[in-house]
């Protein structure tokens, strides 16, 4: 097991980062916003912990910290910039945003070390600190999928007019969906900066942005479960294929394919569908009950 | 009380609603009549916060909300139910009804949803299931019962008996009535004339974009306007 880790160690870390990286993605879908600049985000937390870091030598947390908070305040103001936009247009005005982070990483003189990025930004992360942090992550977001505020994200998501008709402030939401993307694409590009101690404008670019959507459309989008499948796979996936040499994106490409033509719902759409069909079968040989999750504080016992 | 006074609203460069003023009082129905077109939908969206109007006024109980983002308006007390029965298909009946008390005290929730199950018992029996396989009658009244969990001085309704069961539409009219009866005013914009003008106290007819009658349902059913305003789609037809 030790053995394991230890020859593996760099995939582990890195199924963690492509965990926050995929699921600062993933939230804002949830909330029905088409918006990609989590990875811009991962760029900016990327280059301020690491700037944080060989300068100042401020400590992990604080650099990362630092990283989060302007990427934050970075997407609380896109959110501002493009709220009229929605649907494809945001999609392509995000990407344009993570472009442009990496073109101003590439200008950056000194402070980014332009073309060739930065080197030496040594600090003590370990896999402990990502597990627990990934941890928090988790249980924050599947909270937030449950109950009344998964109904709340599910209406702004469904129908935003009808969820504004019904007294929910949709802008509100859609700008706190930018500003937690923000926040959790940062950490995940604080951390993988800290644990690699490089960074170039070639880590932050446009290939960044197809592997996190790859994870969360094959993994599943619906639930944080759905982006550790799609980490899972697609941080370990290259090590399978390296015998396929140069056919590997080839292979990725029908993956993809597959899985958004097959399983719209992702792996965990088409696991979910498989638990649910095997309990319903349980049920009708006669063992088992109801096994709907009750919501809230329901009132049993209707009158018939 | 509640006023819609001048209101104009566009599109881009086309302008949908021009000056339409129309009043809704507290413990009456007030149906708005009119064509296609005639820009009944727009007025019940700007007045909702959906769409900014260029100008005009709308004021509930002496405040002006003109313009206001529409959770703010909701939380004053008027409340749309959108055209087309629109409700969360996956989610149950229960749940669309707390959705619709979210900006309701939590304490209060419980009252408001016994009265909703007593003007809408059949909302009660199914209140565990999937609110897509309601009905369509019961899609409108789960909607109309989610409106009512906000608490709403008034209500506008859009379209309220669009494709609906002849049956139906007078099970859903009747509950109408029993919504203002209780002290809502309602606005309700309709095409099917003669089954709004059967609960309706005060009516207006909007015409391309503005407002050519507005009287009681009496006078209503006796005006020419009235009866042109609902023959005016058939006429258009034959022109075709």
């Amino acid at each position: 097991m030790i053995a394991w880790y230890d020859t593996n160690i760099i995939l582990i870390q890195s199924t963690f980062v492509g965990l926050l990286m995929a699921l600062s993605l993933q939230v804002p879908i949830r909330f029905g916003v088409f918006s990609f600049a989590g990875i811009g985000c991962y760029g900016i937390g990327a280059y301020v912990a690491a700037i944080m870091t060989i300068r100042y030598e401020w400590p992990a947390a604080a650099a990362i910290g630092a990283g989060m908070l302007i990427a934050g305040v970075v997407g609380y103001l896109l959110a501002l910039t493009v709220r009229r936009l929605g649907g494809l247009y945001l999609g392509m005005a995000t990407i344009a945003f993570d472009l442009i982070v990496g073109v101003l990483a590439v200008n950056g003189g000194d402070l980014t070390g332009g073309p060739s990025g930065l080197f030496g930004a040594l600090a003590d992360v370990t896999t402990l600190h990502l597990v627990l942090i990934s941890a928090v992550v988790i249980g924050l977001l599947a909270y937030s999928e449950r109950g009344a505020i998964g109904r709340r994200v599910e209406a702004v998501r469904e129908d935003p007019e009808l969820a504004a008709s019904m007294g929910i402030d949709v802008r509100r939401h859609r700008q706190a969906a930018f500003v937690i993307s923000a926040l959790l694409g940062a950490c995940a590009g604080g951390l993988n900066v800290l644990l690699r101690t490089t960074i170039a404008p070639t880590d932050i670019g446009f290939s960044l942005v197809v592997l996190a959507l790859t994870m969360i459309i094959v993994g599943g989008s619906r639930s944080w479960a759905g982006a550790l499948i799609g980490a899972m796979i697609f941080t370990w996936l290259p090590g399978f294929l390296e015998f396929s040499g140069q056919w590997q994106k080839v292979i990725y490409g029908v993956i993809v394919a597959l899985a958004a033509i097959w399983v719209p719902g992702g792996l965990l759409g088409m696991m979910t569908d498989a638990y649910r069909s095997w309990q319903r079968s349980r049920r009708d040989a006669g063992s088992g009950d109801g096994d709907r999750t009750p919501l809230g504080s329901r009132a049993e016992g209707t009158p018939a | 009380m509640f006023e819609i006074r001048d209101l104009h609203v566009s599109y881009g460069k086309v302008t949908a609603v021009r000056g339409v003023t129309l009043t809704a009082r507290p413990g009456t129905v007030t149906l708005v009549l009119g064509a296609n077109g005639a820009g009944k939908t727009t007025t019940l969206r700007s007045a909702a916060g959906l769409h900014k109007p260029d100008s005009g006024e709308v004021v509930l109980d002496g405040t002006a909300i003109t313009g206001r983002p529409a959770h703010w308006i909701v939380k004053r007390g008027l409340v749309l139910v959108p055209e087309g029965r629109r409700v969360f298909a996956p989610l149950t009946v229960l749940e669309n009804l707390r959705m619709g008390g979210y900006t309701t005290a939590r304490g209060e929730l419980a009252g408001i949803l016994d009265r909703v199950f007593e003007m809408f018992p059949v909302l009660r029996e199914r209140q565990d299931g999937p609110a897509g396989l309601l009905s369509g009658g019961e899609q409108q009244m789960l909607a109309f019962g989610r409106a009512l969990m906000a608490q709403p001085k008034i209500m506008m309704l859009d379209e309220p008996s669009m494709g609906l069961a002849p049956t139906m539409v007078e099970t859903v009219l009747g509950s109408i009535r029993a919504m203002a009866d209780s002290g809502i005013g309602v606005l309700m914009v309709e095409q099917n004339a003669e089954a709004g003008l059967e609960v309706a106290d005060d009516v207006a007819v909007v015409s391309r974009g503005e407002v050519v009658f507005s009287g009681t349902a009496k006078e209503a059913a006796s005006h020419s306007l009235v009866l042109r305003a609902f023959l005016g789609d058939a006429a258009l037809v034959t022109e075709n």
